[in-house]
């Protein structure tokens, strides 16, 4: 239950009374437990797009339509990482990672689930340590953490891990194509790293001036090996069409 | 932990030795005597009034009614900034509408008001409570309409994606967030409570710590008004002290180095 269907998508924002276009006549198809990366510049509109999906902005045209088993409008739960960890600071983070379940009355049901994506982000050393006191590494995990207790079945993700060192950055983006292996997860990530979109996604989308100028299916394996020759191969094609004027 | 343990130790022998020079200098100007006896009696006759109004009970008597004003006034201010503000904070058209009467007020000191509030309630408790209520109204007021209308909006846009009601959204992330500044407001308000209240006293009452003062005053006994002026001092350092350490208590995660707004 896991798809996303994109129509004619249009978002203008206006700055100093001219209309800028984040977002425009975007089409996309995305299906249930599929791993799409987006890469692009800076101000190609990926992050405009990702809150229009999550409904934290209305679209100007178009729609977003999770979409369910044949095709119909479904209930699904959509969450999203922000590109900072956006904790909540008078929480541990244990409570952060729990606040995504205050619906749940389940109390043992919450503990549960809490304590095992604790332990699989390594953070149960540090549950009880609030938000200023562990590093941005391991806050950014806590966010993921949050979301993943969330359960959703689409997970939006806004260069999560832009803000990182390159070995923390490691260790997360091998996680992350774990928990999409083991976990039944639609995953949209955003970023401007193409090494990145290309170690970790299925299908790799090039955008440009608010809509895809590229799109490219990623058959390797995981684990990726970003030192083999198709992968060179794939990432200096993405490179080449980023690049293009 | 003893390193803890010893720059804590530390930081009260730093602490105290203002106070040791301070009495040391007035213990040297009476004994050598540079001052008159009369208009600054030495310490030690001070301590031993101090005592001797402790035991017969006099201080405690006027101290106990300072607190008690002190408090039922914050409590009633209490009942009524915080509700008010959460409203204000929450709406900005409410803001919009209040904001030209309560910057008027905001701008007139309690003191002045007090010839009107005598004139209108009486020399009794309800003119006291007043004075108490519109000194401590802005610091809470204010510092709690600040604390829930900046609410960083990214925290906001965390619980619209997990799905939470407005409703859920005021008591989980509004608040706590607003939870600091609140207690800075409230902490200010309790200062400023305590030096209102002894200034209504000063004017009007038959008891407390103010009225002890200008009692003093009426039958020419500075010692007394040095004691009033040290037990005033002295509770409203305590009572703050003790604020700050419970506020530690409410809000673990913040940092509480800051001073802001404490003068």
């Amino acid at each position: 239950m896991g798809g996303i269907e994109i129509h004619a998508l249009g978002k203008q924002f206006q700055i100093n009374n001219r209309l800028i276009p984040a977002v425009c006549n975007f089409e996309l198809q995305v299906s249930e437990r599929e791993f799409v990366t987006i890469v692009g510049k800076s101000g190609c509109g990926k992050t405009t797009l990702l809150r229009l999906i999550c409904g934290l902005e209305n679209a100007d045209q178009g729609y977003v339509r999770l979409a369910g088993h044949n095709g119909k409008a479904f209930d699904q739960r959509v969450s999203i990482v922000f590109q900072e960890p956006r904790l909540m600071p008078w929480l541990t983070v244990r409570q952060n990672m729990a606040f995504s379940l205050l619906k749940e009355n389940d109390h043992q049901k919450v503990d549960r689930t809490v304590n095992f994506f604790l332990n699989m982000l390594g953070l149960t050393p540090f549950q009880d340590a609030y938000p200023r006191q562990i590093s941005g590494g391991m806050a950014q995990r806590t966010a993921l953490g949050r979301t993943l207790c969330f359960d959703p079945d689409i997970i939006l993700m806004d260069e999560p891990f832009g803000a990182l060192d390159a070995f923390t950055r490691h260790n997360l983006q091998q996680e992350l194509v774990d928990i999409f292996l083991s976990q039944n997860k639609t995953i949209i990530f955003v970023t401007h790293d193409v090494n990145e979109a290309v170690l970790l996604g299925q299908r790799v989308l090039v955008m440009d001036k608010g809509s895809i100028r590229r799109e490219l299916a990623i058959d390797i394996p995981y684990p990726r090996d970003a030192l083999s020759k198709d992968f060179y191969n794939l990432r200096e094609e993405i490179l080449r069409s980023v690049l293009k004027p | 932990m003893n390193a803890v343990t010893l720059s804590e130790k530390m930081i009260w022998v730093k602490r105290s030795i203002a106070v040791v020079l301070v009495l040391a200098a007035w213990s040297f100007c009476s004994v050598a005597g540079l001052v008159n006896d009369y208009l600054l009696p030495a310490p030690w006759k001070i301590a031993d009034l101090a005592w001797k109004m402790i035991c017969d009970g006099t201080l405690l008597k006027h101290v106990w009614i300072s607190l008690y004003r002190v408090f039922l006034g914050f409590g009633i201010t209490l009942g009524l900034a915080f509700p008010l503000a959460a409203v204000v904070g929450l709406n900005k058209i409410f803001f919009e509408l209040l904001e030209t009467p309560l910057e008027f007020v905001r701008h007139v000191p309690p003191l002045a008001t007090t010839p009107l509030l005598i004139l209108w309630l009486g020399i009794g408790e309800s003119s006291k409570l007043a004075v108490i209520v519109l000194a401590t109204f802005f610091p809470i007021f204010l510092n709690t309409v600040n604390g829930v209308s900046q609410c960083d909006k990214k925290l906001l846009e965390v619980g619209r994606v997990l799905g939470l009601r407005p409703f859920e959204r005021i008591v989980r992330i509004i608040l706590p967030s607003a939870l600091p500044v609140i207690i800075v407001g409230l902490r200010l308000g309790f200062g400023y409570s305590w030096r209102a209240l002894i200034g209504a006293e000063l004017l009007a009452a038959a008891a407390g710590l103010g009225y002890m003062i200008i009692e003093a005053e009426a039958l020419a006994r500075p010692d007394i008004v040095l004691v009033g002026i040290i037990s005033i001092g002295t509770l409203g350092h305590l009572l703050d002290s003790s604020f700050l350490r419970l506020s530690r208590k409410l809000i673990p995660w913040h940092e509480m180095e800051s001073d802001y707004g404490r003068y």
